[in-house]
């Protein structure tokens, strides 16, 4: 009696998914959940996608300000405060990628401490 | 990315240029020409809106063109000069030194608004930076 009662247990609806694949329901199976890597962003675009575009923004806006500082240095240039406001937003932008990698880098030594 | 310094730019770039008309319009105050010719006409910065963000643009100011002013100019009396006409009349242009003066001012002070701007927009994007060092 006491078998046939497991086997009852064992015929209710969720167990019997249990019992055939291993995973309780409602949990998606890893390869559902995508590759390793893949960002959560739409479209697939990962984090380090986001900071290759930002140190090109910087990259630009380097040249840029070079550029005007160039055509100051010849006389070319009519506005002088386009010149400090462009060297001021590379220097923000620059500040903006250094504070980013260093967030970076904290958190992946936050995980290597971790204990195993 | 930076857009409050971008749009302060515009406004210091207009400012510039007014300040530039103003001081044209001053350095002619005393350019005679013969009556049969146009006078010295005053220059006139018109100052455009960009449409905001909201409106898909970028926000700010450009200069849209430089109207000019009468030419007819003011007419006076000086058979001395050689440019005068067979009645001794000349042109002289029609800035008034009093509103150049006022207009001088207030172009300075447009021009130091937005400086202040880019400044203070500078320190915020800067203390941005500061969260969670």
């Amino acid at each position: 009696m006491a078998i046939g009662g497991i086997g009852a247990v064992a015929g209710m609806a969720g167990l019997s998914n249990l019992a055939g694949t291993g995973r309780p329901p409602g949990i998606p199976s890893v390869t559902e959940l995508g590759a390793p890597g893949a960002g959560v962003g739409a479209g697939g675009v990962t984090f380090g996608d986001k900071l290759l575009q930002g140190l090109q923004q910087v990259e630009d806006l380097q040249t840029q300000a070079d550029g005007m500082a160039v055509k100051a240095a010849t006389g070319d240039v009519k506005d002088v405060h386009d010149l400090m406001v462009k060297s001021t937003e590379a220097t923000l932008a620059l500040d903006l990628t250094v504070a980013v990698r260093n967030k970076a880098l904290e958190a992946f030594h936050e995980i290597m401490r971790m204990q195993i | 990315m930076f857009d409050a310094l971008h749009t302060a730019s515009s406004g210091l770039t207009v400012h510039r240029t007014w300040l530039e008309a103003v001081s044209d319009n001053v350095a002619n105050i005393n350019t005679v020409r013969p009556p049969d010719e146009p006078a010295f006409q005053e220059r006139f910065v018109v100052a455009e809106a960009l449409p905001s963000e909201s409106e898909g643009g970028a926000g700010g100011v450009r200069v849209a063109g430089v109207l000019f002013g009468d030419p007819e100019g003011r007419r006076a009396y000086d058979p001395t000069h050689p440019l005068a006409d067979e009645n001794g009349d000349i042109r002289m242009p029609d800035v008034d030194l009093g509103d150049q003066m006022v207009s001088m001012i207030v172009a300075q002070r447009g021009y130091q608004a937005n400086l202040a701007t880019v400044e203070r927009a500078r320190n915020a994007y800067e203390a941005a930076l500061q969260i969670g060092r």
